[in-house]
């Protein structure tokens, strides 16, 4: 009667042992042991690695901190990387909402088509999808042909400013908040919507007090996880934005590729791997977060 | 009974997971043997990309693989960041560089140039200076200021001063993401006259930076994309390397070059300190360094060949097209390795800093 | 009102992907949309190109051999996560996730340095590591989803029909897993196969995989063959997606 896997592994002696594995049965660590290794060895040493640099290269000192948080030019671009996030996350939820809702809604082909609109740009790497935008705001692009042909006169400056760069990192992370408020709307009895109307709310009323809160965890979730990958994001500013708007990921990648600077590149990272870190642990106190990439 | 099954199915689930990471493991120093032996004839060059390549496959590669049978690979982009931490790491990616002389002299002060081998490069065969630093000259190149004619009916801007004013000449302006060339455009827009840009005035230099700053659309890192920048109109005026601008001009792009002003440096052939194929290396710079390759290289790419004997070769339009002839040499800065080499660290830094803020 | 604000984002969403299409068939040099012409120059120019074939096969090689690493290790872990009681579980669960915490471009100096000190910077093997650690969450989130909705009783129900633990494991339990492995599988060759910032940094000259060699063709060459192989990988995308579509599963498994 017990579960083949779950069934402790086989002294006689134990025989009479339950099918939910107790700490003095082994197989579990024998099937935990593999990854565990394997993360420990090959992803915290490394990373553990990075700690040690940021405090020992060139010498044992906290110097580079003091230079991340002291240097105008550093907290700056501390604080630029924090509202790029912030503005990009809420532009997401912004556009990403109404997809969502129209998608949970509705069971007919337009929900069927927006799906596969949202799960074809997901699925597309950024790097295919930056080189998209790069083609299309660029001087010899549709946006500038069209603008012309209107006869407006010179185009405006549309690449490698703010404003592309953002656009950029907004279309590669929409997908990601579509998606997970899709699956916290998709939750949701559409019978609450209907009985709040039969007891006269009106759709704009009972949409404020029924649903929106009902799908608050679906809006705390993809801003958490646009958020955060936003934080560190790399290709697409280098590609479409300006040195002006330089965000942490870029500044490593600077201290790397031109300075060779290991130790002062290793203590940007941990910075921003704390900064990460914070913001998802105060997400792990309120919600857990095996829930963020359920 | 059952238990007994399960324990041999979870010890045959372990024994398979680690047989199969064993072969992964055994498979990785196969992999390596079999690219060190298809490696042995091969060498990996270090080259601009784009049209530089294109043109070096043509006048070098091509022929010195048809002469000898070493294969050559390339590795793009050029950079004296890749060429200390490839030394430094013993992970290599090339052997030889083509690469400026100041950078190239810095590498050399800071350990990261393999010696002449002398027993390959044979004296008699090279041109009078041609070693500098254990490296040997490639060719001159300038950096000059470039417009699109079409955007200027009236006439372009013919200075560095013209580059910086704004209302006189409106459009969108890219330069070098490069502190020297820069900081000496800088200097000649603010009346340092040419024969006296040495030693630079860095902080007069960045003051005047400071005006352009606003107005520059992209500071390019990479020849081609200097050239897609004018190419497609994304840019109207650009600090770009001579025979870049000229390439675009003989393919019917309108692209004026601007010889007032220009900065001539020298690119250096060089090995990497340690780099595995260092031998078949110094055979293949000694091959390229010759009048007809060299020529052929500078008949495509409009750059002045460093060996005297190559001119033979160059068609004399084209001759006048290049850094070395005498009425745009007069013109321009001779760039000092020396100087530059030396404050070459600081200087990026800097400039680095000043370009994010 | 909100239908037509949603179809607006959709298209927002789609259109710039599709436009890359008809630029791979463009005879322009560079980036221009309209094309000034068609040609399939640039196709031939991809299958005839080593600098592009070759970081081709690396990531074929390099998404392949992950996928492995991955399910190699995710697969007995989920089995031990979900199915048993122990101590340190909540660690564990962090530990499984931790690389999806740590931001891709830290993990990319951490391997940089960590591969280069054990000579294994720009090999196969050390994209294959790094990209089959980098996998494990997804694919760990996955394989336990499936187990989590894994009925035991099948397992009972065969057992007491008189089935040996073997044949109610191959005959019961795997069929019933099996799809939802290989989702896991095929998100843990799609994580390695799109990701470029580590690859970027460690794949170096011999291991280079398409993503880095598309990043550097956009920095370095502004080369027209990036359209071939992104039109190439949109393709492959849409025919994924429309597949399972029309086999009525969902589309996109939210990771």
């Amino acid at each position: 009667m017990a579960g083949v896997v779950a069934a402790p592994a086989g002294q006689a002696g134990l025989a009479a042992a339950p099918a939910r594995g107790l700490p003095a049965d082994s197989t579990p660590w024998l099937l935990l042991a593999p990854a565990t290794l394997a993360l420990v060895i090959l992803f915290l040493l490394p990373i553990g690695y990075v700690l040690l640099l940021s405090v020992t290269d060139p010498a044992v000192s906290i110097a580079h901190y003091r230079r991340i948080f002291s240097v105008p030019l550093y907290t700056r671009v501390l604080f630029n990387t924090f509202t790029t996030a912030l503005t990009v996350t809420g532009v997401c939820l912004l556009l990403g909402y109404p997809v969502a809702y129209v998608m949970a809604r509705r069971s007919d082909w337009v929900s069927t088509a927006l799906l596969i609109c949202v799960a074809v740009c997901f699925w597309t790497g950024f790097i295919v999808r930056t080189y998209a935008w790069l083609v299309i705001l660029g001087n010899k692009g549709p946006v500038v042909a069209v603008y012309q042909a209107f006869g407006f006169g010179a185009p405006p400056r549309l690449l490698f400013t703010t404003f592309s760069s953002i656009l950029g990192m907004v279309h590669i992370l929409l997908p990601y908040m579509v998606l997970a408020l899709y699956s916290v709307m998709k939750k949701i009895d559409p019978n609450l919507l209907r009985a709040s109307a039969s007891l006269g709310a009106r759709p704009a009323a009972s949409f404020r007090a029924v649903y929106l809160p009902l799908t608050l965890p679906g809006v705390v979730n993809g801003s958490i996880l646009v958020f955060t990958i936003c934080l560190g994001f790399f290709i697409t500013p280098i590609l479409l934005g300006t040195p002006k708007d330089m965000m942490i990921s870029q500044l490593i990648n600077q201290q790397i590729e031109e300075l060779l600077a290991w130790g002062f590149a290793s203590a940007v990272a941990v910075v921003l791997l704390v900064a990460t870190s914070i913001v998802l642990a105060v997400y792990n106190r309120f919600a857990g977060l095996d829930r963020l990439w359920g | 009974m059952t238990r007994g099954g399960k324990n041999v199915l979870s010890r045959r689930r372990v024994l398979k997971t680690g047989g199969a990471m064993a072969a992964g493991a055994a498979m990785g120093p196969l992999l390596l043997t079999e690219r060190t032996i298809a490696q042995t004839r091969t060498i990996y060059v270090n080259t601009w990309g784009g049209s530089w390549t294109a043109a070096e496959e043509a006048a070098f590669f091509k022929p010195f693989t048809d002469a000898t049978g070493i294969r050559v690979r390339t590795v793009a982009p050029v950079s004296y960041a890749k060429l200390k931490a490839q030394v430094q790491s013993g992970t290599y990616e090339w052997d030889v560089t083509g690469i400026n002389q100041s950078e190239w002299l810095r590498a050399e002060r800071e350990g990261f140039v393999e010696p002449i081998d002398w027993t390959i490069v044979q004296k008699d065969k090279l041109f009078p200076n041609a070693v500098f630093a254990n490296g040997i000259a490639y060719c001159a190149l300038g950096t000059n200021l470039a417009y699109r004619s079409d955007k200027f009916p009236q006439g372009g801007p013919k200075s560095w001063a013209d580059f910086w004013d704004v209302k006189k000449f409106p459009g969108t302006r890219s330069m070098y993401n490069n502190a020297p060339r820069t900081l000496i455009a800088a200097a000649l827009a603010d009346g340092v006259p040419i024969d006296k840009v040495y030693p630079l005035d860095v902080e007069r230099a960045f003051k005047k930076l400071d005006q352009i700053k606003p107005h520059i659309k992209v500071w390019w890192t990479q020849g081609n994309q200097s050239q897609q920048l004018i190419r497609d109109g994304e840019t109207d005026m650009i600090v770009m390397w001579n025979a870049r601008a000229s390439e675009l001009k003989e393919q019917g792009h309108p692209v004026e070059l601007v010889w007032n002003g220009g900065m001539v440096s020298t690119t250096m052939w060089g090995v990497a300190k340690g780099a595995p194929n260092r031998k078949l290396a110094w055979e293949f710079i000694q091959f390229a360094v010759q009048p007809k390759p060299q020529a052929e290289f500078c008949n495509r790419l409009f750059y002045g060949p460093t060996n005297p004997k190559a001119f033979e070769f160059v068609k004399p339009e084209v001759a006048k097209q290049m850094p070395t002839y005498e009425p745009n040499a007069k013109q321009m800065v001779v760039t000092d390795p020396d100087w530059e080499a030396a404050n070459a660290a600081q200087l990026q830094e800097r400039f680095t800093q000043w370009l994010a803020s | 009102m909100i239908l037509a604000i949603a179809v607006l984002v959709a298209l927002f969403l789609i259109a710039p992907i599709l436009i890359i299409i008809p630029m791979s068939f463009s005879t322009a040099v560079s980036f221009q949309f309209p094309p000034p012409g068609y040609s399939l120059g640039y196709y031939r120019a991809y299958f005839a190109s080593h600098d592009w074939l070759d970081p081709t096969v690396n990531s074929f090689i390099i998404a392949t051999a992950s996928m492995i690493v991955t399910m190699l290790l995710v697969v007995p872990a989920s089995f031990g996560y979900v199915r048993y009681r122990f101590r340190g579980k909540a660690l564990f669960n962090l530990l499984m996730m931790s690389p999806l915490i740590v931001p891709h471009v830290v993990a990319a100096l951490a391997y940089y340095g960590y591969l280069s000190s054990i000579k294994l910077n720009g090999t196969l093997a050390g994209v294959v590591l790094a990209h089959g650690m980098l996998a494990v969450p997804v694919a760990f989130l996955v394989v336990c989803a499936t187990l989590k909705g894994f009925d035991r009783n099948l397992e009972r129900a065969a057992m007491s029909a008189g089935a040996g633990p073997l044949r109610t494991f191959f005959y019961v339990t795997l069929p019933v897993l099996r799809p939802g492995m290989m989702v896991g599988a095929l998100f843990a060759f799609l994580a390695s196969f799109n990701e470029a910032v580590v690859a970027i940094f460690i794949s170096g000259r011999d291991a280079a995989t398409l993503p880095k060699k598309m990043y550097e063709s956009i920095r370095l060459e502004s080369d027209p063959i990036i359209a071939v192989v992104s039109s190439l990988l949109i393709s492959a995308v849409l025919f994924g997606v429309l597949l399972s579509v029309v086999l009525r599963r969902k589309p996109a498994n939210v990771p």
